[in-house]
């Protein structure tokens, strides 16, 4: 039996997350949603745990901070110079060097754990992805057998859904 | 007053797409003349700055004990300028402002160009450029280290590291709006915005992640903004010298950032909105709530300016108050009531509503307060240099035709950075447009009930 | 659409709402007449057995922490309007304006400074030739007492404007960005400005004066920063308490309101550390006698050390660690505590600024300065009573709140 890709395309937000909804309550989990803007109501209708990202942010903010005590206390005891009769380990200032090393590497880390976790770089594009998603459509894709696509397309229709689209996954592949 | 509505009276996803992206179709010739005449004066620039690095410093109007002059203040007031792309993209994230969806990528674009152009002040004013990289710890093999207590050091820190993440942060408010802009590009723009969006397509996932990153990013641009005009400051509140050592430093200091920022945001998108043709994007509400900042900060530097004064007189020191005897009423005494005139009396005019949506008046009023900040720092900086503690080493300063021209060129520099970045990729950030776009319908109305 | 808060908005429309009109009534009077009559009483007691200094400390500390806390809240509802804050509806407007009253009591126990001032104010037993024209308790008295009245007839103003029905319309009208009404768009502003002003004048005069050699330009923003926020701190608090007094329908039910009170303490809270390292880490670099010994008293010397470390953990330390994540803002009993603890650092930090330039060599608490706390905090309940009242309406009113479609 073959799997096919249902595209439904949506010209409101709250249509979209609707149809999330009916189709987490119909049990449907193997589908994708397109959006040309980040949707707190489709993000609460498809219902996830928060993004990782923010401990990926947290471990390059610690890291930031340990990376400057060791260069402000490192380089102090190699180049040991008493300089203006202030200590030897003058905290004040190696406070400053940590707190802009923890937002540089919080930044970073964040920025790339994005870039990891949402799967760019890539030349490849999502199966059903179409350019209205970036502009002012709001999708989704549900990848289904053959044997169901007739009652989920219904389903999509009633949702709100202005086109439905059938297309066969060998397609793709 | 509106120009005549260029798109629906109740703008669509569509219609804001349209606005955005036909800003960034080919150019004509006047704007490549523009770009040419920024960048010959760049060029100019340069070659003046090669001659300073083989010839030395002399070059320049720096004698003792005037050392640091308009390279240092340049340095402080492009850093200045960038503060408030950074309020707006970050802060003003963080505080849900509604109004900030329109005009933070200029205002972040802004930023930028500004640190960048900030960034090579300090390099313009080393003796030996090439060997700017002392600033940074490496091994070496005689164990020699920069000094961690140097607040020139810290500098170099929170420069960079301000660099560093407002590039990030512009960079991943970008993506989603070149991918946007990919789809109906043609031909070379095609590949670069291809290359750019990095394939982005917008999926749940994506954004699921995106969200939550972009909110740490703008909670951690939030401090960091604070601190970086704070050691800025720091350059000079560690010295003991009267007219720098003030605590009050740091907070005023990046006030001024802010108010000096937002004159500038005000004073580039005025025209730019016209000469873009995206008066509808950029409404007469957006202009009025840059216009209640620049009011807000003002208010805070004349705060400042007062409380700085009241402390010289309240000290008691005679060396604290001669000082600032020199500043109000020494030879340079007339910069500093120009200061004053621009920065808090010409902004009090703010206060009227009618002026604040005044595009003609907001536009003028900008310019005194750009003029008026870069007065300010070379009165706090030169001024407070040229009167030290021993009037026998008193001297002056006059800036020579090399730092004139790295001046100018510094702004050709800014201005012609940012017209390349308008024509190629979106000023104006179409998704947060979208994703508020209940209040641009509701600030056009208000605008077009007022224009009625 | 089934998004979560539009629901229970929905809901909470259809159900009919019951007003609560009354939190705070005659047992709370009572108990602050009680508290009151207990300060006075070890406030005479101090004067008449020779222990005068003492109770001066205290009464100063106190009217500098209380003023402070009740200026600080209206100032955070003018500057809601100045925000066009519509996340809490009006609730969070009556919240701001509720402990307002104890301003003109504040001005009222200034002048009793008077009688204190030689004990309180080095510089009127032994002149400073230098600053005599600024430090004099003629000068002194008529420019505090006239800078706290406009102060609080400004704030007073402000409030009658608040509560009228046209400024109200304006709070609970959501999803809007119209401005406030053209009064309040005066005098929000005018509160706002003056506070700044004002409350500099204050710290320079009632707290810098009494180390009259030192000096710091930052010293009044420090100091209005610091009332502002415990003024949030007292928001949050209340906000926390009355959520579980108010029965089940009631604004402070709703997580969204209780985070933002949270973020507010959060953010603030760090700016105070901004502003106190800002200060410090100039007069540590700059290392000139005149500026460092009033940190070497505070922060290097024992008995005091302590307590600054105490500021230091009360104000940042914990509110930053515990209210970093979401969970904990929005939990009523958490950020209760961490308000509570943080209106406890305030005062603290207040006494460490004012006592060690009156009595350096020993903590002067005790019995008498403890009593004459709760007196200053009784009349702070009394004045607070028809305030709350009103929050309660307000709160229980179900109005409308939020602008945002989370």
């Amino acid at each position: 039996m073959s799997r096919i890709a249902i595209i439904s395309s949506f010209a409101e937000e709250v249509q979209c997350a609707h149809a999330i909804e009916e189709l987490r309550a119909a049990q449907v989990t193997d589908f994708k949603s397109f959006s040309p803007i980040p949707s707190h109501r489709i993000e609460h209708a498809i219902g996830r745990t928060k993004s990782p990202v923010r401990w990926i942010v947290l471990a390059g903010g610690i890291s930031g901070v340990l990376t400057g005590l060791a260069i402000t206390i490192g380089t102090t005891y190699e180049w040991n110079l008493n300089a203006g009769g202030k200590p030897l380990l003058s905290w004040p200032p190696f406070i400053v060097i940590c707190f802009e090393l923890m937002i540089l590497l919080g930044g970073i880390f964040g920025f790339f754990g994005v870039l990891g976790l949402s799967g760019v770089p890539t030349t490849e594009s999502q199966p059903g992805y179409n350019g209205r998603f970036g502009e002012d459509r709001f999708g989704i894709v549900i990848r289904c057998d053959e044997t169901e696509a007739e009652r989920l397309e219904s389903l999509m229709k009633e949702s709100g859904a202005e086109e439905v689209e059938r297309e066969d996954e060998a397609q793709h592949s | 007053m509106a120009a005549a509505p260029k798109i629906n009276a109740e703008p669509t996803f569509r219609d804001v797409d349209r606005s955005v992206l036909r800003v960034m179709e080919p150019a004509g010739l006047a704007y490549w003349l523009w770009i040419a005449f920024c960048f010959t004066l760049v060029a100019i620039a340069g070659a003046l700055w090669t001659r300073q690095i083989y010839s030395g410093l002399g070059v320049t109007g720096l004698r003792q004990p005037v050392m640091w002059a308009v390279y240092i203040t340049n340095f402080v007031f492009w850093v200045g300028i960038a503060h408030s792309g950074t309020l707006i993209s970050a802060i003003l994230f963080v505080f849900r402002t509604k109004w900030r969806t329109a005009v933070y990528r200029a205002a972040e674009t802004m930023t930028i160009f500004a640190v960048a152009t900030a960034g090579l002040f300090p390099l313009v004013h080393l003796g030996r450029v090439w060997f700017f990289y002392w600033l940074l710890p490496y091994p070496n093999q005689r164990s020699l280290q920069p000094d961690f207590r140097s607040p020139l050091v810290w500098d170099a820190f929170a420069v960079s590291t301000y660099f560093t993440i407002s590039l990030l942060f512009w960079t991943m408010g970008l993506i989603p709006d070149i991918a946007n802009a990919r789809e109906s590009a043609t031909g070379w723009r095609k590949t670069f915005y291809s290359v750019l969006a990095m394939g982005w397509q917008g999926t749940d996932r994506q954004w699921r992640h995106y969200s939550m990153a972009y909110l740490l990013m703008a909670g951690m641009a939030t401090p960091l903004v604070l601190s970086v005009h704070s050691v800025v400051s720091w350059d000079f509140a560690m010295a003991q010298l009267p007219g720098w050592h003030s605590t009050i430093f740091a907070p005023y200091f990046v006030a001024g950032a802010i108010f000096s920022g937002v004159a500038m945001v005000i004073t580039l998108l005025i025209p730019m909105r016209r000469l873009l043709g995206i008066e509808d994007l950029l409404t007469e509400w957006h202009f009025d709530n840059l216009a209640k900042v620049v009011l807000l900060t003002s208010l805070v530097v004349s705060y400042s300016y007062i409380t700085e004064s009241f402390m010289s007189w309240y000290s008691g020191d005679p060396i604290e108050q001669m000082m600032f005897h020199m500043r109000y009423f020494g030879p340079w005494g007339y910069m500093f009531w120009i200061m004053v005139l621009c920065n808090c009396l010409i902004p009090l005019l703010l206060f009227s509503p009618r002026l604040r949506v005044n595009l003609t008046a907001l536009w003028i009023i900008s310019l005194f307060v750009n003029v008026g900040m870069w007065l300010e720092r070379f009165v706090i900086i030169a001024g407070s240099l040229r009167v030290n503690f021993e009037p026998s080493q008193w001297g002056t300063y006059h800036p020579s035709i090399t730092e004139i021209m790295i001046t100018v060129g510094s702004f050709a520099w800014f201005v012609g950075l940012f017209s390349l970045f308008c024509r190629f990729l979106p000023i104006i950030s179409m998704t947060e447009l979208k994703e508020g776009i209940r209040w641009l319908r509701k600030a056009l109305r208000m605008d077009r009930a007022r224009a009625a | 659409m089934s998004s979560g808060l539009q629901s229970v908005r929905h809901a909470r429309a259809s159900r009919k709402p019951q007003p609560v009109e009354s939190v705070a009534g005659a047992r709370m009077q009572t108990v602050g007449v009680a508290m009151i009559v207990l300060g006075i009483i070890a406030f005479v007691l101090a004067l008449t057995s020779g222990r005068a200094a003492i109770a001066w400390e205290a009464y100063l500390v106190n009217l500098l922490f209380f003023l402070g806390v009740a200026q600080g809240a209206v100032v955070a509802s003018a500057s809601f309007y100045l925000t066009q804050a519509k996340w809490g509806g009006s609730t969070v407007y009556r919240l701001g304006e509720a402990f307002a009253p104890f301003l003109w009591v504040g001005f009222f126990l200034f002048f009793g400074l008077y009688f204190g001032r030689t004990l309180i104010f080095p510089w009127v037993t032994h002149p400073i030739a230098q600053k005599a024209a600024w430090l004099n308790v003629p000068f002194l008295f008529t420019r505090d007492a006239f800078a706290l009245g406009v102060m609080a007839a400004a704030s007073f103003a402000f409030i009658r404007v608040s509560r009228g029905e046209e400024a109200r319309a304006w709070t609970i009208a959501t999803d809007d960005i119209q401005l406030p009404p053209h009064s309040i768009r005066v005098l929000a502003p005018l509160v706002a400005i003056l506070f700044a002003v004002v409350y500099t004048l204050i710290a320079f005069d009632l707290v810098m004066s009494l180390a009259p050699v030192w000096r710091s330009t930052l010293f009044g923003w420090y100091f209005f920063a610091g009332a502002f926020w415990s003024a949030l701190c007292l928001l949050a608090l209340t906000a926390a308490v009355l959520r579980g007094r108010l029965g089940e329908d009631n604004l402070f039910t709703n997580p969204v309101v209780l985070h933002d009170c949270g973020k507010m303490v959060f953010a603030f809270s760090v700016f105070w550390i901004y502003l106190m390292f800002a200060q410090y880490i100039v007069i540590w670099y700059g290392d000139l006698p005149v500026e460092t010994f009033f940190i070497v008293q505070r922060v290097h010397h024992m008995p005091w050390s302590p307590l600054s470390v105490a500021c230091l953990v009360l104000i940042w330390v914990i509110p930053f660690v515990v209210l970093m994540s979401v969970r904990t803002k929005k939990s009523p009993i958490i950020l209760g505590t961490v308000s509570a603890l943080g209106l406890v650092g305030i005062w603290l930090e207040r006494y460490v600024l004012v006592v060690p330039s009156l009595s350096l060599d020993a903590i002067p608490f005790g019995p008498t300065q403890f009593l004459i706390t709760i007196g200053f905090l009784g009349a702070f309940l009394i004045c607070s009573v028809p305030g709350l009242n009103r929050v309660a309406q307000a709160a229980t009113s179900g109005e409308p709140v939020g602008d945002d479609e989370e």
